[in-house]
C-alpha cells in the first residue's frame, strides 16, 4: 500500500513538473513558475468551479499576500472569461511573517503557493470548451524586488459529468487547510484600544499558548512589533501595537488568527474604545 | 583624522540613541539630524529651519523608484516644488554592497543623467537616518513643516504599483500636502502607507 502511495505521489510530482512546463507566455529568467489549474476535469454549466494561480517560486524568492505588510505588493489579475461566466475573489491561504530587517516586517508565500478562486458558469453553455485566461502581475523578491507577469491559459471542456482532476488535486486538498475559517461558534473575539496599543482578547474555551495575528487593511498596526501573548484561562490576550501611520481611530479590525500547527481563523471585530 | 572619526562615531550613536527615544508621528517634531550630502557637504534639518523640507528615500535600482524617475515624475516634482522654496533631501540608506548602495560620485553621475534636481542627496549607508525616520520603502516620502513638524509621513502617491503608466491617473499626497499647506490648510490625508521596495538596510 505504502509503495503505491509513493508511485501515485511520485508520477504527481512528475506530471506536475510536466504541466508546469508547459506554461507559455513567460518572461525568461523570471524567479517564478506560474500556472493556472483546475480542481475539476470539466466544466459544468450552472456548478461552481475552482481555479487556482499556482507559484512556483525559486528558492529564497518569496511573493505578497493580500495585505503586503511593510513593503512589497501583492500578485494581482485581469481575467477573461468565456461570454457569461462571472469570478469569484481570490481566497488568500494564511501568509508567513517575513522580516527584511527590524523595520520591516512583510506578509507572504515563499517555496509553492496556490491561490484559490472560484468561478461561476452559466446554467446553460453553447460551447464545447470554455477557455480561461488571466494576466497575472505579481511582485517577487528576495534582497531585491522584480516585478514579473505572465499570460496564463487554460481550456477545459464542458460536460455534465464532473469529476476532479487527480493531478491537482492533492495540492487544492492541501491549500483547503491553509485557508483562513470561520471562526469557531463558541469562539469570541473583541478589540479594545488603549493608548498605543490593541488588546485583542480571545475567548476559546480553553487556553491559547501560540497564536499570531495578521491584519488584512495595511497601516492599522505597526507589524514588525512583537505581539505580546499572554494565556488566560480561557483563552488568551494578545497585545498589538498601533501603527505610527494612524491619524484616525479603528473602528474595526479584521485579519487572519494563526495557531501556529493549527488551524486559522478570519476574525473581525468592532474596535472598542477607552472610557475618557 | 582620528578626530574627525571619532565626530563620525559619536554622531552615529547619537543617532542610533534618538531613533529609539522618538517615534515619527505626525503632528510632533520632526526628529533633528546631521548627514553628509554627495558632495561631502554636512546637511543639518536645523539649518533649514523656516522652510518645507521633503524627505524622499532611494533607491536607483528598486522598481518603484525607477518607476518615478524613468518617468520623469520625482524630477518633475523636485524642480516644482524646489522653486517654491521647499527644501529636497533625497535619502539613500542601502548598505554596502546591497541595491541602490552607490558612491558619492556615482550618485552625482546619476543625478546628471538623470536630470534629477534635489536640494541635496544624503549618503546613510550605515542607515542611521532610516532608522531614525523608520523609513520602511523606497520610495517613502515625509514632509517638515517650516516648524520643524511632521506634516506628512508616507507614499508618494495612491497607486502602489512599479507600472509607470499609473502615474497620469494617480493622486500625489506629496503634492497635495504641499499645496495644503503652504495654504494654511490642515493636511487632508497626512499618514497613508508608504509603498514600494524595503529599504536595504545593514541591519
Amino acid at each position: 500500500m505504502l509503495a503505491i502511495k509513493r508511485l501515485c505521489s511520485a508520477i504527481a510530482v512528475l506530471l506536475l513538473l510536466t504541466s508546469a512546463a508547459a506554461i507559455a507566455q513567460q518572461g525568461p529568467n523570471q524567479h517564478a513558475k506560474v500556472e493556472l489549474i483546475a480542481r475539476q476535469v470539466a466544466v459544468t454549466p450552472g456548478k461552481d468551479l475552482q481555479l487556482g494561480v499556482h507559484f512556483m517560486l525559486e528558492k529564497g524568492w518569496h511573493i505578497y499576500w493580500i495585505n503586503p505588510g511593510d513593503s512589497g505588493q501583492p500578485p494581482s489579475f485581469k481575467w477573461h472569461l468565456p461570454p457569461e461566466f462571472s469570478v469569484g475573489e481570490i481566497q488568500w491561504p494564511r501568509p508567513e511573517r517575513l522580516q527584511p530587517s527590524k523595520e520591516l516586517v512583510d506578509y507572504g508565500y515563499d517555496g509553492e503557493v496556490l491561490l484559490p478562486l472560484t468561478i461561476h458558469p452559466p446554467p446553460a453553455i453553447g460551447d464545447r470548451s470554455a477557455e480561461f485566461g488571466a494576466e497575472a502581475k505579481w511582485l517577487i523578491c528576495r534582497e531585491v524586488c522584480i516585478p514579473e507577469h505572465a499570460s496564463l491559459h487554460l481550456t477545459l471542456p464542458v460536460s455534465s459529468a464532473v469529476g476532479i482532476e487527480q493531478r491537482h488535486a492533492q495540492l487544492f486538498e492541501r491549500t483547503d487547510k491553509l485557508l483562513p475559517q470561520r471562526l469557531p461558534s463558541n469562539w469570541k473575539v473583541s478589540f479594545v484600544s488603549a493608548k498605543d496599543e490593541l488588546q485583542l482578547t480571545i475567548r476559546a474555551g480553553k487556553p491559547i499558548t501560540k497564536a499570531g495575528f495578521f491584519p488584512l487593511d495595511p497601516g492599522q498596526i505597526d507589524n514588525p512589533a512583537p505581539q505580546k501573548l499572554q494565556p488566560t484561562s480561557t483563552g488568551a490576550k494578545i497585545t498589538l501595537k498601533k501603527s505610527d501611520l494612524l491619524v484616525k481611530p479603528i473602528t474595526i479590525l479584521r485579519g487572519v488568527l494563526v495557531i501556529p500547527g493549527g488551524p486559522a481563523y478570519r476574525i473581525e471585530a468592532p474596535v472598542r474604545q477607552p472610557i475618557q | 583624522m582620528y578626530p574627525r572619526y571619532r565626530l563620525i562615531l559619536r554622531t552615529c550613536a547619537l543617532l542610533a540613541l534618538m531613533a529609539s527615544a522618538f517615534a515619527v508621528k505626525v503632528g510632533e517634531p520632526a526628529p533633528g539630524f546631521t548627514a553628509v550630502d554627495s558632495n561631502g557637504k554636512q546637511q543639518r534639518l536645523s539649518d533649514y529651519k523656516g522652510k518645507f523640507v521633503v524627505l524622499e528615500w532611494h533607491n536607483q535600482g528598486c522598481p518603484y523608484t525607477r518607476k518615478h524617475y524613468e518617468s520623469g515624475n520625482m524630477q518633475r516634482l523636485q524642480k516644482e516644488w524646489t522653486a517654491k522654496g521647499v527644501v529636497w533631501l533625497t535619502v539613500i540608506s542601502s548598505a554596502p554592497g546591497t541595491q541602490g548602495f552607490v558612491t558619492p560620485s556615482q550618485e552625482n553621475d546619476y543625478l546628471k543623467t538623470m536630470n534629477a534636481a534635489p536640494t541635496a542627496v544624503l549618503m546613510d549607508p550605515g542607515g542611521s537616518l532610516g532608522h531614525l525616520y523608520a523609513a520602511k520603502t523606497t520610495p517613502h516620502m515625509f514632509i517638515i513643516g517650516p516648524n520643524g513638524t511632521l506634516i506628512y509621513n508616507g507614499a508618494i502617491d495612491d497607486r502602489p504599483t512599479s507600472d509607470q503608466s499609473d502615474i497620469a491617473s494617480s493622486k500625489n499626497y506629496v503634492s497635495a500636502a504641499l499645496e495644503q499647506a503652504m495654504g494654511g490648510k490642515p493636511v487632508a490625508e497626512a499618514a497613508t502607507r508608504p509603498y514600494g521596495c524595503s529599504v536595504k538596510y545593514k541591519d
